[in-house]
């Protein structure tokens, strides 16, 4: 069962102990606060006010606030939206996938990459309440209630009600699914733990006792759970493709929209991650669990995910000049010579030429480069979301209508909003929780420590 | 309930020396009451003799009820009870229904299983684990017999049964249950 | 409302004031409700159940997006005062010198929408975007509430006392009025005149014509302005003259000219219209041939064509400078001789010299008679601008005591305006009746305001024997009093005017005609068709040859082009002369060419715009110094394609300071501009013009920035005739999908069958040939649907609120060139108008995307819009190919930030309201609804009567205000209907069964059909009457 690559090298360094992992994870739990933790904590809480004065002024005024128009209904909104969904597939991808791959590597950073799933997702909920122009209804009359319109219901032929079942769902999952994984190591904590905080760590552990019956029922829970959520996080980047895919919007309406979004979304989520990755990995001294070779790894994934963005690339201006369409094609050229041709540029610099750079082992291995380009990865995948939602809508069929987007302070307040939120979040997490699923590594201790005596 | 247990507990801190010991014990034909490891001992649950879990088909169970739900309420609502004309297309326009049908299949199977599990397991947050060793979350693997269901043996006897097991430490605990 | 603490009369009894309706209405419920039918006064619980009953009648009243603040039921209901139900009274639209006879639209005593008459023999029920939006100048809080002297508010009494006293001994006066329309009137100003011997009436036109009556005075020996025909014209050359923007009579020109360009595979046949002008005006815009030229070359053009056409008629040539050569001339010239008698020549120039030249033409084509007629002269504009200039110098010779400005402004846009400021301290007694503190009447000492054309009786002769009658449709707001009975008061003459003008028509007009001998009922038919009619001007007319060489002789001295640049000053569509400045809805009106708001501006054409560095891109452009006739004046620049080069336009009727909160420091006032020529007012500036750019920049708010139509035959399909003539679809082009193995119909490709719409299926087609861009229908669309104003900023934004837009698309410099060349107009480009609306599409994919289904089709084919069920995701408006969906970005309505949208803002704009439309709230979309209000309404009056709608009693706003008829609405399903007709509709049918709807008229085409979205809106294509296509 446990079929691993001999030559692989240990999961674990520095011929740790089944204690020390208890010991060096628990050790961020339970001890204060370090100086540099409180530094970011704070700047992240700053952002989220400054964020959320923005978000204010929208809901007070109206949408009218931010720079969208008659022409472009949807801009930095949207964009954020999908960056963030984006963003939040490589958690699960990386706990799913990789455990039905067996991949063990997986184990050093699931826990981190599912909470910034979480995380990510509840970022890219805020946009589709905000966006709206009566979010104050619309946050519920989206659910198929009933209500006092009669037999009103929702319309089940909008990919945007598609979304509202794919997200929620992928967010309960993916939340059921890192909560479970959670069980173990809070009751690991509970027991070194006194007073106030045995009781809350006692709770959120469920009352975990370790016993072999549990273990066996709780393995096979989490592969199903993994099984379905594999499945999960490839829906929702295809659904949310939808959203663009079934339109009539040169530039939108695209059949190779879902694979194109779905490895766009890895391809960001593992660039982000990364980027978590690196951060804690320095701020919690765990160099002997987040290894280079892990680093190595995932920039793999980005080389391939990266190159799978960029055909879809070549594909779309393809398909745009064989089709014919002149609505089609026009809105292919405007992209790459229109107003927006920086937007595009940078897409295609950040999202297609700067991965390449990881096949040189060199700069895959090392941490700075990575970290560089995982957030210039990021940056990049924003210019995607960006140019195919303005550029396609801001110049369509009628040249009548054709306009211009100009970002205004509360676009850019309200998506500050989401980072504050993001990390705020992240930080708590990283301070409150285990960042490493201690469980799952102490299973592969042996096996390391073996190879390291070798 | 609440009568004592005696129990023998072997700790052990290798998994490789445990799975050897429940088998060469079982063999024995001491009858072990129940393992408790800090993390999954891959194989365990088979030398111990425990049948394969039935979560699986709840999971599906749950899922089957999620595609029917979710096609019912679907056809009814935009078929039934008001259809209305939305972009020309029929009232009962099935290819649209795919995904929400889809989401609501995997979101009833997860949640209908992972509730089954803690139900099956007894796992609440008020549940106190009532630990019988302290490392047991740490790093240390315990085994627990039941003097009581070992009528044919001494307890002096399941204890040397288990240091020659490899268990690094052997003693005796009574727990309230 | 702070500004206006004012009541408003919700009835005729607190109009009244009779002492029993404020009895009543002492108490809680002005209704008397009956409690104490059971004796001494207990309630019992039916009456609390009555109470509950009018208790949640008031709540649910109140619980609209809007509360109703006062409500006071009727005591005793009057008469044909139903609530929800609306009356319609015949009446005339009068604004200076312009008049259209209308039908006043009211809800319960309110005005709210004005429609033409079609009894008019001269508008035929067409409007244009000035008369639409004159029920909101009603509703202006800026009108003046009363008497004022000094700025001080008197009450009538006095300020008649005052002014008579004085008056009385001013010796001379004079009365300055624009065109005086209504013979009643003048009557009533003739007896001023004989009570004050001194006294003398001045009339002037902002756009003066005085060129026009004075050139037919020298050549036929009687001043007028003769009536145009053009549906009878073969071929119409223009010099200059935008007889279907703003010259003359409009609407009435539109008609006419649209009958001339309808064609169908029957008729193939449409008039030639060459135009030569230096701005691109709307005309211009849909000529067939369009010369641009220089101002300076007006007078040599006409001149080198009256030559022309006499070398054909043998008559003697006239000595004229050379014009060099304007490309067509030649070519008109044959033609119009080719047509001679249906052809029509007309200048827009207002030199006398000129318009003589002209009137030799068009007698040499022995035109008169038949396109145009001196049977019925014109009365629009009957202003001399002698008789002002004299004015002006009496006043400030002193001689002039007197004045009294009678509905007019002169002091902002009259040529004399400065010398008028300077008099006016000369004279001893100085009266106004302007309906507001505009620029003369802030300058006179006693405003004794006129009542708005809506709020008194009056008569209106529009042309020699058409008289047109004015009725109230509403008591007068405020305590105005109408100008002529304040003229009757001061003459000493205390008679009601309505019963004055009764007399009028008793001694005048009831004796001319013969079908009744009861007054009564004469004067009742009259008041019912708003329109009367008596025989006309019997007198012929021998042309004055003499007139003709002199004439040429005054050309040859005065257009002497120095070769420098050139300014055209120009009316816009929308503003006009500026008189209904202070009107947010005719502000905020794109304009059909520039597409711009809010503004006027300098159109220079490519040329001079590389020249001097200046580039128009999305809006934002540069302020250059504009210096003419000494004054120098700061204005944006926008480039034109069309203008001509070495010249530069600009629009009058802007840089109000007086016009009110909405009107004033709009854009730049050019009325300083205009110049003399002949003695008359001229719009153009041959010499002294200079144009120096500033560098500073300004953004000019567009509604339509991208000029061209990208060569995209799937929007813009259009023909020339010589092609069309040989094959019916010509320039018709139909997208064809390749599928299993053979290309098919868009519509042929579909998972889905559809839905069948078997009682009503609503639809419209669209004539783009005979649609001439006026935007009328715009605006009536506005008052129709309550449509927000948002507001130069939002209009910059590209938020403005339209449901219904003209595309202005100019022909590209380079057809086949590559992307970026297509992006570029031509020089002097062919223009193309598409009204675009809400397409009502039957496969809408606004429909499928929105999340709560807010927007869903109903089974007469409309596409519908839930407001109170939209939550705002604008996945609608996305989605949409046509992007006619308009989101609510803000609260529009009670929202300090948009009082420019003055209909949603305050107490009095509110009353202008549609009670039969939903005023939007934040957040929601909204668009287009092809009037559904007037549909089901129509669709009941029929169901009351048993029967079905019939065609033409149900007609969108749009449709109905269209001059041209280039719109017409209808039911598909209806095979008699004009819609089924003009499209051929044709039902394929399997027994019973509809399988397909058949459009047969070749030139029908959908707007984008590849995308198959199936709309109930069709198009008919563009024909040009040219004998090739060009480039």
């Amino acid at each position: 069962m446990q079929v691993e690559a001999t030559v692989r090298k240990p999961l674990v360094t520095g011929g740790k102990t089944v204690h020390d992992v208890t010991n060096d994870i628990c050790r961020h739990v339970e001890g204060k606060p370090t100086k540099l933790w409180t530094a970011a904590f704070g700047i992240s809480v700053i952002t989220l006010m400054i964020g959320l004065v923005a978000v204010v002024a929208t809901l007070w005024e109206g949408i009218g606030m931010w720079g969208l128009n008659k022409t472009v209904g949807w801009a930095w909104d949207i964009t954020n939206f999908v960056w963030w969904v984006g963003i939040g597939h490589a958690g699960t991808l990386i706990s799913a996938v990789l455990l039905l791959f067996r991949q063990k590597w997986r184990m050093a950073i699931n826990r981190a990459s599912e909470a910034m799933t979480i995380f990510a997702v509840i970022c890219a909920a805020q946009f589709p309440i905000l966006h709206m122009g009566r979010p104050w209804l619309g946050a519920y009359w989206a659910l198929p209630l009933p209500n006092t319109f009669g037999s009103l219901w929702v319309n089940f032929n909008s990919p945007l009600l598609w979304d509202v079942f794919a997200i929620s769902t992928y967010f309960s999952v993916s939340l059921v699914f890192w909560y479970l994984g959670l069980v173990p190591d809070f009751a690991t904590i509970r027991d070194r733990a006194k007073g106030i905080r045995r009781i809350i760590y006692g709770g959120l552990s469920l009352g975990w006792d370790g016993a072999a019956r549990t273990w066996s029922r709780y393995e096979s829970v989490s592969l199903i759970l993994a099984g379905l959520a594999t499945p999960l996080v490839l829906s929702v980047h295809t659904i949310v493709s939808f959203d663009f895919a079934t339109s009539v919007i040169p530039g939108w309406h695209t059949t190779i929209f879902p694979p194109y979004f779905v490895a766009g979304a890895i391809f960001s989520g593992f660039a982000m991650v990364l980027t978590l990755m690196i951060v804690t990995r320095e701020t919690f001294k765990l160099h002997d669990y987040i290894t280079i070779e892990h680093i190595e790894l995932m920039n793999i994934v980005i080389i391939v995910t990266g190159s799978i963005v960029g055909i879809a690339y070549i594909t779309e201006f393809f398909v745009a000049w064989y089709s014919g369409v002149p609505a089609e094609q026009y809105a292919f050229y405007n992209r790459m010579q229109g107003p927006y041709w920086w937007a595009y540029w940078s897409m295609m610099t950040c999202n297609v030429i700067s991965p390449q750079l990881f096949w040189f082992k060199k700069i895959r291995t090392s941490i700075a480069a990575t970290f560089i380009i995982s957030i210039i990865v990021n940056i990049g995948m924003w210019f995607e979301r960006f140019v195919i939602i303005v550029t396609s809508l801001h110049r369509d069929y009628l040249p009548s209508s054709w306009a211009m987007f100009y970002p205004t302070i509360y676009d850019m307040g309200v998506y500050l909003f989401t980072f504050g939120l993001f990390f705020t979040a992240f930080f708590l997490f990283a301070k409150f929780f285990p960042v490493i699923n201690m469980a799952e590594v102490k299973s592969i201790i042996k096996s390391s420590s073996e190879k390291t005596a070798e | 309930m609440s009568d004592v247990k005696n129990y023998v507990l072997g700790v052990y801190d290798d998994e490789d020396v445990l799975l050897k010991a429940v088998g060469k014990l079982r063999a024995t034909g001491i009858k072990i009451q129940e393992v408790y490891s800090p993390f999954p001992v891959h194989g365990l649950d088979e030398e111990l003799g425990y049948k394969r879990s039935k979560l699986p088909i709840a999971a599906f169970m749950f899922g089957m009820l999620g595609t029917t739900l979710a096609l019912v309420m679907q056809i009814w609502m935009l078929g039934v009870d008001w259809p209305m004309i939305i972009g020309g297309k029929n009232h009962i326009a099935l290819p649209d229904f795919v995904p929400v049908t889809f989401e609501l299949t995997v979101l009833l199977a997860a949640f209908g299983m992972v509730g089954t599990f803690l139900v099956s397991s007894d796992l609440k947050p008020w549940k106190d684990p009532n630990l019988l060793d302290i490392r047991i979350t740490d790093d240390k693997h315990v085994m627990a017999i039941d003097i009581a269901s070992n009528k044919t043996m001494e307890a002096s006897a399941i204890q040397k049964a288990l240091q020659e097991s490899g268990a690094v430490e052997v003693n005796e605990k009574s727990r309230e249950e | 409302m702070k500004e206006n603490q004012k009541t408003y009369w919700k009835g005729i009894e607190q109009l009244k004031n009779d002492p029993e309706f404020i009895k009543k209405n002492e108490g809680e419920f002005p209704e008397y409700l009956p409690i104490n039918e059971n004796g001494e006064g207990a309630s019992n619980r039916r009456d609390f159940l009555k109470m509950m009953g009018f208790g949640i009648a008031a709540a649910s009243l109140a619980a609209c997006e809007s509360p109703v603040r006062k409500a006071i039921p009727y005591l005793n209901k009057p008469v044909d005062v139903d609530p929800s139900i609306p009356n319609y009274y015949a009446s005339t639209y009068v604004n200076g010198g312009d008049a259209v006879s209308v039908v006043v639209k009211t809800r319960e005593g309110r005005p709210i929408k004005i429609e033409g008459n079609k009894f008019s023999k001269i508008t035929k029920g067409g409007t244009n975007a000035q008369v639409e939006a004159s029920v909101l100048s009603l509703y202006d809080k800026e009108r003046l509430a009363g008497p004022l002297k000094a700025g001080a508010e008197i009450d009538w009494e006095t300020l008649d006392r005052e002014v008579a006293a004085k008056l009385g001994q001013a010796g001379q006066i004079r009365i300055v009025s624009n065109s005086v329309l209504s013979p009643t009137t003048k009557k009533a100003v003739g007896e001023f005149i004989a009570k004050y011997p001194g006294a003398k009436h001045v009339s002037y036109d902002p756009i003066s014509a005085y060129g026009m009556s004075e050139a037919n005075r020298r050549s036929f020996g009687e001043a007028m302005i003769p009536s145009y025909d053009f549906s009878k014209a073969k071929t119409i050359v223009s010099v200059g003259a935008d007889f279907l923007g703003t010259w003359i009579s409009p609407i009435e020109f539109a008609k006419q000219y649209a009958q001339t360009r309808k064609i169908h595979a029957e008729h193939r046949e449409m008039s030639r219209h060459y135009q030569f002008e230096s701005n691109l005006s709307l005309t211009g815009a849909n000529a067939d041939y369009r010369t641009p030229i220089k101002p300076s070359q007006v007078g040599p053009l006409v001149a080198a064509m009256y030559n022309a056409v006499a070398a054909k008629a043998g008559a003697a040539k006239v000595s004229a400078p050379s014009v060099g050569d304007v490309a067509q001339m030649t070519k008109a010239a044959n033609e119009l001789w080719a047509n001679r008698g249906e052809s029509l020549v007309l200048a827009g120039s207002n030199d006398p010299a000129v318009q003589v030249l002209v009137n030799g033409i068009n007698a040499m084509l022995g035109n008169y008679g038949v396109t145009l007629s001196t049977e019925r002269p014109v009365h629009f504009r009957q202003g001399n601008d002698q008789d002002l200039a004299n004015f002006a110098k009496e006043l400030n010779a002193g001689t002039v005591k007197g004045v009294i400005f009678f509905n007019c402004n002169p002091l902002y846009d009259s040529a004399e305006a400065g010398a008028i400021q300077n008099g006016l301290s000369k004279a001893s007694v100085t009266v106004s009746t302007a309906d507001r503190m505009d620029e003369t009447a802030s300058a006179v000492e006693y405003v004794a305001p006129d009542h708005h054309y809506l709020e008194q009786w009056n008569d209106a002769e529009l042309k020699t024997g058409h008289i047109s009658l004015i009725q109230p449709t509403i008591s007068p707001l405020f305590s105005t009093r109408q100008a002529p009975q304040s003229f009757l008061k001061w003459a000493g003459q205390d008679v009601e005017f309505y019963t004055y003008l009764q007399d009028n028509w008793r001694t005048n007009f009831f004796n001319k005609q013969n079908d009744t001998t009861d007054f009564q009922m004469f004067w009742d038919k009259s008041l019912f068709d708003g329109v009367f009619e008596t025989e006309g001007n019997t007198k012929t007319y021998e042309l004055n040859e003499a007139a003709v060489s002199a004439a040429a002789t005054s050309i040859a001295q005065n257009y002497k082009s120095e070769g420098g640049l050139e300014l055209a000053l120009y009316e816009k569509v929308g503003i006009g002369n500026g008189s209904q400045a202070n009107n947010p809805w005719l502000q905020e009106m794109s304009d059909p060419i520039t597409k711009a708001t809010w503004d006027n501006y300098l159109t220079i054409s490519m040329k001079e715009a590389n020249e001097w560095g200046i580039e128009l891109d999305e809006g934002a452009t540069q302020l250059v110094e504009l210096t003419a006739g000494g004054q120098t004046i700061t204005v944006p620049a926008l480039v034109q394609p069309g203008q001509a080069e070495g010249t530069v336009g600009l629009a009058v009727g802007y840089g109000r300071t007086k016009a009110g909160r909405v009107g004033n420091e709009v854009g730049v006032n050019a009325y300083p501009m205009v110049t003399k020529l002949n003695g008359a007012n001229v719009l153009d500036v041959l010499a002294g013009v200079s144009v120096a750019a500033t560098g500073e920049s300004y953004r000019i708010a567009q509604t339509q920035t991208h000029q061209t139509y990208m060569g995209r035959e799937n929007v813009i399909q259009e023909a020339v005739l010589a092609d069309y003539q040989k094959d019916t679809s010509a320039g018709r082009w139909s997208p064809k999908i390749y599928k299993e193995g053979e290309y098919i119909k868009p519509s042929k490709i579909t998972l889905w069958k559809g839905h069948e719409y078997n009682n009503h299926h609503w639809g419209l087609s669209i004539d783009m040939n005979s649609c001439t861009g006026c935007s009328a229908c715009t605006v009536a669309c506005q008052a129709e649907n309550n449509i927000p104003v948002v507001g130069k900023e939002e209009v910059l934004n590209r938020r403005e609120m339209a449901w219904i837009r003209i595309d202005r698309y100019y022909s590209a410099a380079n057809p086949a060139g590559n992307k970026k060349e297509l992006e570029e107009a031509s020089a002097n480009p062919e223009v193309t108008f598409q009204p675009m609306m809400c397409q009502h599409c039957n496969n809408a994919p606004c429909e499928t995307v929105c999340p709560v289904a807010a927007t869903t089709h109903s089974t007469e084919g409309l596409n519908q819009m839930t407001y109170n069920r939209c939550i705002g995701t604008r996945y609608c408006a996305n989605n949409c190919p046509y992007k006619v969906r308009r989101f609510n970005w803000f609260k529009y309505h009670d929202n300090t930030q948009f009082d420019k949208n003055s209909s949603m803002n305050n107490d009095l704009g509110k009353m202008v309201l549609n009670p039969d439309v939903t005023v939007r709230a934040r957040g929601v979309m909204e668009k287009c609804t092809m009037c559904v209000q007037r549909i089901q309404s129509g669709k009941l009056a029929a169901k009351r009567e048993g029967r079905r709608p019939e065609d033409g009693e149900i007609n969108t706003a749009c449709a109905s205000a269209c001059p041209s008829d280039a719109i017409v609405f209808g039911d598909l399903n209806d095979t008699n209907s004009m819609i089924s007709k003009s499209l051929q509709i044709e039902d394929r049918k399997e027994g019973e069964v509809v399988t397909e709807r058949v459009v047969n008229e070749d030139r029908a085409y959908h707007v984008l059909e590849e995308l198959n979205v199936n709309p109930n809106v069709w198009y008919m294509t563009k024909i040009r009457n040219k004998d090739k296509q060009e480039a």
